[in-house]
């Protein structure tokens, strides 16, 4: 375990490593690949929620100039990794996931059904158009309040109610909140449309330039479903325009796109709709949840009980960590939980920024901030009573926890003391202010990874892993590593990823990529350290009188060079070393995993929102007028892009509290407002400076760097923020969001 | 989208000549809207006429009429000096809506003639009396949020999605058109129609008929208070959900001129006479305007999703009044 | 009826044998029934007015200083005439409806969305794209403020919110750091890198640079 981090100077904050090719239009991300012979394939959905497709008529589709083929289950291929025994009779179960094409069942309102290929990609638009389709048209159901009457939750161990000490304690509290809290749907939306280019090189091999958060996990699923070595399947992911959860998975569309190019010949591109990224790449699902929290008269919890209904499809079960915030975020001696997961006729969701967490979030914070006033307790003051310094759910310490920390700097920074408590107290102009606090935290851990160093007689340094960036800077971030672990330049060193056939990295998500690659980075640099070591111990240069046996630690690594380190002028460059041995490169690839000791421990995130709204009494308008967002993810490696990634939680946040909300006409159970001018995220105006602090104090066990992830622990607790801050500028209270003007006059 | 046949004439009469002997022919300028709806399929014209070569640009002041061209675009009319000194509520107006790059694109003639964007509309697969008369309305019992609140039917509650047009509406200008019979002018009141029985009627351009320009009287508008409210699910690229132009004269402690129009509540750009009637001669307060507002309601409804606005349009009525008359 | 076969298409028996396979399965079980109003009469009359659908217009306009000839299809955007004809994938496409900005360009020095752009209607008209900013390895003062303030994570609504901005800056509506927000609303950045996209502009501004 090195401790380099926590002792050595490094470069903190560079520029990105790949900012030139984003801002010149160079990156090429999944669609922007040229190939000879390329063709253009448009998926065409389905525009019933339930039945079967009884008839398809594709005559005036294939007709049409430029079309080369339509496909849907009437004549695609059988694709080997299907399970046959898939049907809509029976329940949603987990890894059951679309398989396209391989039925006339119509599962939900969007579902790709048939793909038109085409030479141009006008023509394929075109094509598409003039497919017709007859269905046979069942009962479907959307409706979350009609399932819960008409169907069964789905079963299984899961859905067991939790129970840690007394049930529903909070019930006999001297002070208590109970309460309803509502998450709509919400959507990824990253700005890149899913894409894929799928190209055949024979019968057995495939070569995909896909958009995708991992390219080993995307790799592993083509191989599952065309049961190809993987030698065999090539995936190639070097720049993702946003994620967010969304291209964690594979999705029907590439399936689709390796179908089509297998019958047509030719490689095929797809690039999904912004109507088809609502119902193609999973959403986070709608959840209601009910919050029983309470305390004594001073603010002692004394039981807190989490219910969270929520949705899935009816072919798949998605599930997610929602109540687990209660069992974790405060001490509680008298935690209980229920979830449930109701079918429905829509497509089925995924993990979205902080799934489960952010939700559950939301509800649990904004109940503390009920009690909080109901206990005439300041909101941190409560947190502070009821701070939990190990992890009561698991019994076991925290590797780190700086939470308290975190409250007390973001607190000073906005000003809390200075606010009037009192609700509806504070105005400015004709609009009223409030301030609100929302906390969050999100599990850091460390996987399994591999990657490749190697050095090369110029002294550049290389290292490769398969693993690809969706936006948070992990090539910066692993560049950093390498460059300050094996003592090169950082601007000779390079990072590659984004092919599967590189070493296999991590899948980017779960907030564990630092966490895992940067571990993987770290060890298979210092292996190449050793290794180079061995070439440099018997160089005279650090040899004296008395001493002809140099040890590793009498050595310094840097800029290049070794030094020995009682005397800086005994040198030699890494160049020289390889080429004294002969040797135009030197590298190790090596698997880095988390040792037996983190297990022993808990490992979290944890991130304080403040911020400061105003909202117009007669328009119902709410602004965010300064937000403060503190983080303690361990030891952080690039300030810079650390701060980014804060500011893309606290805009998501925004999103979730003040616009986001996908809305589906349960009498069609199809989403209305698809599309980006309809369904809202936040715009430039929405967004106002925002202070970021990082705790950046290391984790001492979790990884070798110290890091622990944030991307996800950003967003969650945000909204309820917002929420807090709103109710104390106005004494409205919105526990169903997201807060619409409507809501607020 | 069909590949549809393109021509670009470059004389007025050349244009409407090519749209008579085309009943499939549609102009286009600016194509933001045309070109989204050709996309989704709403529309598909086998001749697109490209009239951006015709001499309708230009922002002129005569007499004491301001003339704007139909191809003026809406970013040039909003940074205009003479419209931002004379006309100070429509270059508001032309700001709060869209985008920089779509008012770069988007001309004056364009944005009256702009459809709505009610989702089902949008949708070919939805029933539209607007896009297929006689197959229902489903934004009557569906997702109705952003839909009207007045003069709508039980065939269609779609608005109009303009900000340029309530404040035309307010300042009462005048459309002029060339056709077949040659020139007309329609005041801008009644250019946008009620949908009534013939919803797929936006509004009443004759076909064959080419929007040249929009005139509006000029007067001094020093010492008039113009302000242009949009109320919005986010703070800028959105639909309003309520929007209100207003333009306060005062003559002492009295106003003695007002012009109030509505936006995001009805199928064209809803003029408030009856509150103005109500507001001339009175003093300027919150009382008063609370008042107009409840004039200016008289008659809405709301149809489930957008309820609210029985409440955010005369908040925002009597909002828009305070500023506009200089008590906020 | 004019039909676009290549001449791979001619020769490769497979293929011939597959698009077979792919006509006769729908043949089989087609069935023609009134559909709808989902299409334009441009179904009914494809037979007899084919040949008129898919001709090509002349176009001439210049991308990045750089004259082209073309011969497109009136129905070819100006976004998919860059990425797909003339390969420069540096405007991106986010929306394809004129929703989100990641398709903003210059034409003739103003700042659109080349996604709502019919590419015949930019005859005789100066494109400048992303790509068309630097020259070499001197980048334009706008990517550099970018990069050195983080304007960006994912990079994909990079382009457009780089054209944005120097558009945003030629229009005089980068005097506040208001202003910057307000004028640059009509570039979506999901990944939330706004605060820093404001930086970058409002540095540029400030250097007073001609840009």
């Amino acid at each position: 375990m090195g401790n380099f981090f926590f002792d050595e100077a490094f470069i903190d904050g560079p520029d990105r490593v790949d900012g030139k090719a984003k801002v010149t239009g160079a990156a090429k991300y999944a669609a922007e690949y040229e190939l000879s012979g390329l063709t253009y394939g448009v998926l065409i959905h389905s525009t019933i929620a339930r039945g079967s497709i009884k008839a398809i008529d594709s005559k005036s589709a294939e007709k049409a100039p430029g079309v080369l083929g339509v496909i849907s289950h009437l004549n695609s291929i059988k694709v080997p990794g299907y399970d046959m025994s898939v049907n809509p009779g029976q329940g949603p179960a987990g890894g059951k996931g679309l398989q396209v094409f391989n039925d006339a069942f119509v599962r939900f309102y969007g579902q790709p059904i048939a793909l038109v290929i085409a030479d141009t990609f006008e023509r394929a638009v075109f094509g598409a158009s003039l497919v017709k389709f007859q269905y046979s048209r069942e009962q479907h159901l959307t409706d979350f309040e009609e399932a819960k009457k008409t169907v069964a939750p789905v079963a299984g161990a899961r859905y067991n109610d939790f129970v840690k000490g007394e049930k529903d304690a909070y019930k006999t509290a001297a002070v208590k909140i109970e309460a309803e809290y509502i998450m709509p749907n919400e959507v990824h939306n990253p700005m890149e449309l899913h894409s894929i280019i799928a190209q055949w090189k024979g019968d057995d091999k495939v070569m995909v330039y896909d958009k995708t958060q991992g390219v080993k996990s995307s790799q592993r699923s083509i191989m599952q479903a065309f049961k190809l070595p993987e030698e065999n399947v090539q995936v190639i992911s070097k720049f993702v325009g946003g994620g967010f959860g969304s291209a964690l998975r594979t999705w029907p569309h590439v399936i689709a796109a390796l179908i089509g190019a297998k019958l047509i010949g030719k490689p095929v591109k797809l690039v999904l709709d912004r109507q088809q990224m609502f119902t193609m790449v999973g959403y986070r699902p709608f959840t209601v949840q009910r919050i029983g929290i309470g305390a004594t008269a001073d603010g002692k919890l004394t039981g807190i009980t989490h219910e969270a209904d929520s949705i899935t499809s009816s072919y798949e079960e998605f599930t997610e960590r929602t109540v687990n915030v209660s069992r974790g975020l405060y001490a509680c001696p008298n935690v209980t939980t229920r979830y449930k997961v109701y079918p429905l006729n829509l497509s089925t969701p995924t993990w979205m920024r902080g799934p489960g967490e952010a939700t559950g979030a939301f509800a649990v914070e904004s109940a503390i901030d009920e009690l909080s006033y109901a206990l005439k307790i300041d909101p941190i003051e409560l947190r502070l009573i009821n701070y939990a310094e190990t992890d009561q759910d698991a019994n076991r310490p925290f590797s780190s926890k700086f939470l308290k920390e975190a409250y007390q700097l973001g607190a000073e920074r906005i000003g809390w003391k200075n606010r009037n408590p009192v609700v509806g107290s504070m105005k400015e102009g004709d609009w009223m202010v409030g301030y609100g606090i929302g906390s969050g935290m999100f599990n850091a851990s460390r996987g399994t990874a591999k990657a490749l160093a190697r050095i090369y007689a110029d002294g550049s340094l290389l290292v490769q892993s398969a693993v690809s960036d969706s936006g948070p800077g992990t090539a910066t971030a692993m560049t950093q590593i390498a460059s300050a672990v094996m003592g090169v330049p950082f601007k000779k060193t390079t990072f590659e990823l984004g092919d599967s056939s590189l070493p296999p990295g991590p899948t980017q998500g779960g907030s564990t990529t630092t966490s895992t690659l940067g571990s993987a980075v770290n060890d298979v640099c210092l292996s190449l350290k050793k290794k180079l070591f061995e070439l440099a111990k018997d160089n005279p240069v650090f040899h004296t009188a008395t001493i002809h046996n140099v040890a590793l630690n009498d050595l310094l690594f840097e800029n290049g060079s070794i030094f020995l380190k009682a005397d800086r002028s005994k040198k030699v460059t890494y160049s020289d070393i390889l080429n004294k041995a002969g040797l135009s490169q030197l590298e190790i690839t090596e698997e880095s995993k988390g040792g037996e000791d983190a297990r022993k421990y808990s490992s979290y995130s944890y991130s304080v929102h403040f911020v400061k709204v105003l909202v117009h009494p007669a328009t119902g308008v709410v602004k965010l007028d300064r937000i403060v967002t503190v983080v303690d993810a361990g030891k952080i490696i690039s300030h810079k892009t650390a701060e980014s990634q804060m500011f893309g939680g606290a805009v998501a946040g925004i999103g979730m509290a003040l616009m986001e909300e996908g809305v589906i006409d349960h009498r069609y159970g199809k989403w209305v407002n698809n599309n980006l001018a309809d369904y809202h995220v936040p715009v430039h105006a929405d967004v106002p400076a925002i202070e970021c602090i990082l705790v950046d104090k290391p984790d001492p066990i979790i990884n070798p760097i110290g890091a622990k992830g944030m991307g996800e622990v950003s967003i969650v607790g945000f909204a309820a923020a917002v929420a807090n801050a709103v109710y104390h500028a106005t004494g409205k209270r919105v526990r169903d969001l997201p807060i619409t003007p409507d809501k607020l006059i | 989208m069909i590949n549809f046949d393109y021509v670009r004439p470059s004389t007025q009469k050349a244009a409407i000549d090519a749209l008579n002997k085309d009943a499939t022919s549609q102009f286009i300028a600016g194509g933001t809207n045309l070109v989204d709806l050709m996309k989704r399929g709403v529309t598909s014209p086998q001749k697109l006429i490209d009239i951006n070569r015709l001499p309708l640009k230009g922002i002129q002041k005569r007499d004491n009429v301001i003339r704007i061209g139909a191809l003026a675009l809406n970013s040039e009319v909003a940074e205009d000096e003479l419209i931002k000194a004379r006309l100070p509520l429509l270059s508001q107006a032309l700001n709060a809506g869209a985008s920089p790059q779509l008012r770069n694109m988007a001309t004056v003639g364009g944005n009256m003639m702009q459809r709505t964007r009610c989702p089902y509309f949008y949708d070919t697969s939805m029933p539209c009396n607007k896009r297929q008369p006689g197959t229902g309305c489903s934004a009557l019992k569906g997702y109705n949020r952003m839909h009207a609140v007045l003069g709508a039917s039980d065939q269609c509650i779609a608005v109009h999605p303009s900000d340029m047009c309530v404040a035309l509406a307010a300042l009462d200008a005048t459309v002029i058109v060339s056709g077949n019979k040659g020139e007309r002018k329609i005041p801008f009141l009644d250019f946008h129609r009620l949908p009534g029985s013939t919803p797929q009627k936006d509004n009443n351009l004759q076909r064959g008929e080419l929007i040249t320009a929009v005139e509006v009287k000029d007067s001094d508008a020093s010492g008039r208070g113009a302000y242009y409210l949009k109320v919005r699910d986010r703070a800028s690229y959105a639909f309003a959900l309520v929007s209100v132009a207003a333009l306060v004269e005062m003559k002492g402690s009295l106003i003695s001129n007002v012009r109030l129009a509505m936006g995001g509540v009805a199928h064209k750009p809803w003029r408030l006479t009856a509150a103005e009637n109500f507001l001339k001669g009175k003093a300027a307060t919150v009382t008063n305007f609370q008042l107009a507002a409840v004039e200016a309601m008289k008659g809405a409804r709301g149809y489930g999703h957008n309820n609210f606005k029985l409440k955010l349009a005369p908040n925002s009525i009597i909002e828009s009044l305070k500023t506009a008359s200089g008590l906020s | 009826m004019r039909k676009e076969n290549t001449p791979d298409e001619e020769k490769d028996e497979a293929h011939l044998a597959r698009r077979k396979f792919l006509k006769q399965s729908t043949a089989l079980t087609a069935i023609a029934f009134a559909t709808p109003a989902l299409v334009s009469a441009a179904n009914n009359n494809l037979d007899e007015k084919a040949a008129g659908y898919f001709e090509k217009v002349a176009l001439k306009l210049e991308v990045n200083g750089k004259p082209y000839n073309l011969s497109v299809e009136p129905r070819v955007t100006l976004l998919d005439l860059l990425r797909e004809q003339l390969h420069l994938t540096g405007s991106k496409k986010g929306c394809d409806y004129g929703q989100c900005g990641a398709c903003t360009v210059h034409v003739d020095g103003k700042r659109v969305l080349s996604c709502m752009s019919l590419a015949v209607m930019q005859d005789g008209k100066k494109v400048t794209t992303i790509e068309g900013l630097s020259t070499g390895d001197e980048l334009h003062p706008m990517q550099e403020a970018f990069i050195k303030h983080d304007g960006f994570q994912c990079g994909y609504c990079t382009p457009g919110q780089i054209m944005s901005g120097i558009a945003c800056i030629r229009e005089g509506h980068a005097s506040t750091e208001d202003d910057i927000r307000q004028n640059m609303s009509g570039n979506i950045c999901r990944c939330g890198a706004y605060p820093n996209i404001v930086a970058a502009i409002k540095e540029v501004k400030e250097k007073g640079a001609t840009i």
